[in-house]
């Protein structure tokens, strides 16, 4: 019952209903950004944005279909990898939101506390001693206090790596979900088009692959300059020629099957068409490729700030990478700390792509 | 069929990479145009230390680069200039940027071939082995192993061989020697951390395709017709399972270009301190040297072009199933 009368309110007009508080949300956005001058920034905006979006395209249908939600969880529990996946990553999620809360200033600088290592582990470090003016070798085991240790200048590694983990999930969500769009777009318009749209838009693409992706990427930055939000955006512009490609493929293939025909045949427009038959049918192809895609954004971006045209104000993986390559021969934990992070980031996601792309495929064999 | 078809194809595909490489060059100027600040800003970063008047600077680097011409007549200097074969001065290496690339690409291009090599080696013996034996525990190994070495960042895994090999156990040394001479065994030791540093994500990937195109020719008709006819395992799947399970690799191998090889080479080069294209592009970006930083993003493009048209009409050649109209 509880289900009826939820789709009774939000079914028919959900899609009015997400673009009303969109626009109310943008219209917020512009005003913090032009007239009161910053309260939130930009990230709390994309954050609500993106929260509405899974509401309203996420929970809301799983909630409504749950016997489909139900029959996809099955498919999807039998991989178990892809659950060991999901699991780190919901972890991930949480230390995002709620490790700024509990851990220290990530860019907290503490020369005298310079290079401890973990807890459980000590390291030979060369003391200058006031007294006799000489260096002296001291064996520095781990404390508590800096469970994780500290870097070159001292800062504590949890801090980081917590930070690290926001900056990561938030470059390989965003990210992701500009160039998903566009890639939908583009291939959306180019198959349902044809002619000389689809041509000009695939030439397009056919030119955009052509650039290796991390030399362009490298390009942008160099000439527009390396902040976070920039990246992001430069990741999103170049990513989306994978994604098109295949909507367009699929697009082309449902164009001709039976029940869009129907659909013609009873007068629908094409915008319905469109809407109602071509997205949803080829959105299962874009969830998979947008999981499978998310590893390759944050690597990415970690790449680029560990060869130092990242956002160097923002403490990410990539960035603590960078400087633990200098001291590898004396705190060999600054490297490898961001490095296990970052791995099995992309472990999980991988894992749960797989698991996805199974479950969404009936012709697979778990 | 009609005769010359093949011919035809080659010059269709010819004229298309042509435009596409049109495409290319165009593309990379709109970003130079576009960007906050003009090439003659990033001269006058580098000259401006040793000048007492900006402004007259300015105005001679504007005139010496054409720089206050329109910009149509810009787009077409650009064009002439880089058919020609003349890329521009490198500024921060005092050579002219076509030199510059003479010098360093076969740093590049030594390490990507023997990645390759290695990577494609031994990904698609070991996925066509993980296949014949598909569900045993060799099976799961090699899948695992495959999913690891996909996952593992290239260059944090370049960095904790370096640790390892190089920090703890001192086999190798932390940088790479530019003097060594370039076909000796000291440079292929010097090679092997870089190599598997940027083969290992690539060789994982390929065992997974090796393994399941292997599966996919496993069970079709024409090996159950070898094996009826009383071959040899060892002829079935080393003639007739190899030989149809290798041509999708051989396009994923040459695919992965443009995605993975130059941006692992580009950062595996910085690692090591391979003074190949990469690291002279890593080089000139903080040097602001931008005539460099534009030709190595168009070397790089050019050669994904030119493996894609080649693979392309390999392709055809070698598998007669392909239609080409």
């Amino acid at each position: 019952m509880a289900i009826r009368r939820i789709s009774d309110i939000f079914g028919g007009r959900r899609h009015l209903l997400f673009s009303g508080l969109l626009l109310v949300l943008l219209f917020v956005f512009l005003l913090d950004l032009l007239v009161i001058d910053h309260i939130f920034g930009p990230f709390v905006y994309f954050y609500l944005f993106f929260t509405l979006l899974i509401i309203f395209y996420g929970i809301y249908p799983l909630y409504v279909n749950r016997r489909l939600t139900r029959y996809y969880w099955e498919r999807t529990k039998r991989h178990r990898l892809a659950v060991i996946g999901l699991s780190f990553i919901i972890f991930l999620v949480a230390v995002a939101i709620l490790g700024p809360f509990l851990t220290q200033d990530p860019t907290e600088v503490d020369f005298p506390n310079k290079n401890l290592p973990p807890v459980g582990f000590s390291a030979e470090q060369a003391i200058y001693d006031r007294n006799t003016g000489n260096f002296i070798t001291t064996e520095t085991p781990g404390t508590w206090h800096h469970p994780l240790g500290t870097d070159d200048k001292g800062r504590d590694m949890l801090a980081m790596l917590v930070s690290g983990t926001r900056i990561s999930l938030q470059v390989g969500l965003m990210a992701t979900l500009i160039a998903i769009f566009i890639g939908l777009i583009m291939g959306v318009v180019s198959a349902y088009l044809g002619g000389w749209a689809d041509n000009a838009l695939m030439r397009f693409t056919d030119i955009m692959m052509t650039f290796p992706f991390f030399l362009l990427l490298v390009f942008i930055v160099f000439i527009f300059g390396p902040s976070l939000w920039f990246i992001i955006l430069a990741i999103g512009l170049t990513g989306w020629t994978g994604t098109a490609r295949l909507v367009r493929s699929e697009a082309l293939s449902l164009r001709t099957r039976d029940f869009i025909m129907a659909s013609k045949s009873l007068g629908a427009s094409d915008r319905r068409i469109v809407f109602r038959h071509l997205i949803p049918n080829v959105l299962s192809s874009v969830i998979v490729i947008a999981t499978l895609s998310i590893p390759g954004v944050i690597l990415a971006e970690a790449a680029l700030s560990f060869i130092g045209l990242g956002d160097p104000t923002v403490t990410s993986w990539g960035l603590v990478l960078h400087a633990g390559q200098r001291s590898l021969d004396t705190a060999w934990w600054i490297a490898v700390e961001p490095g296990i992070m970052l791995f099995l980031t992309v472990l999980a996601f991988n894992f749960l792509g797989d698991g996805i792309r199974d479950a969404f495929d009936p012709r697979s064999q778990v | 069929m009609k005769r010359g078809g093949l011919q035809n194809y080659i010059i269709r595909r010819l004229i298309y990479a042509f435009l596409i490489a049109f495409g290319v060059v165009t593309i990379t100027f709109i970003l130079l145009r576009i960007g906050p600040s003009s090439p003659a800003d990033k001269y006058l970063a580098n000259i401006s230390a040793r000048t007492q008047n900006p402004a007259r600077v300015i105005e001679a680097v504007e005139a010496r680069y054409g720089l206050d011409k329109p910009v149509i007549q810009q787009y077409f200097d650009y064009l002439v200039n880089l058919a020609r074969g003349d890329w521009g001065w490198s500024f921060s290496t005092s050579l002219p940027v076509i030199e510059l690339i003479r010098r360093h690409w076969i740093y590049s291009f030594q390490l990507i071939l023997l990645s390759m090599l290695f990577a494609s080696s031994l990904g698609i013996l070991i996925g066509i082995y993980s296949a014949v034996k598909q569900y045993t525990r060799t099976d799961y190994i090699a899948t695992f192993f495959s999913f690891i070495g996909i996952s593992i960042p290239n260059f944090w895994l370049g960095i904790m061989l370096i640790l390892v090999f190089s920090v703890q156990l001192g086999w190798f040394k932390t940088y790479y020697d530019t003097g060594l001479p370039m076909f000796s065994l000291a440079n292929l030791k010097a090679l092997i951390l870089p190599v598997i540093t940027l083969g290992t994500g690539m060789m994982a990937g390929y065992t997974r395709y090796a393994r399941s195109s292997t599966l996919d020719n496993l069970r079709k008709d024409f090996v159950k017709t070898a094996r009826a006819k009383g071959l040899p395992e060892r002829v079935v799947i080393g003639k007739h399972v190899f030989r149809n399970a290798i041509l999708p690799i051989i396009t994923i191998i040459m695919f992965d270009l443009a995605g993975v090889v130059f941006g692992g080479a580009y950062l595996t080069e910085i690692i090591f301190g391979i003074p190949g294209l990469g690291r002279v592009s890593f080089n000139a970006i903080f040097a602001n040297d931008y005539p460099v930083v534009i030709t190595i993003t168009l070397i790089g493009a050019m050669v994904v072009l030119l493996t894609n048209l080649t693979t392309d009409i390999v392709y055809t050649w070698l598998d007669p199933r392909i239609r080409y109209d």
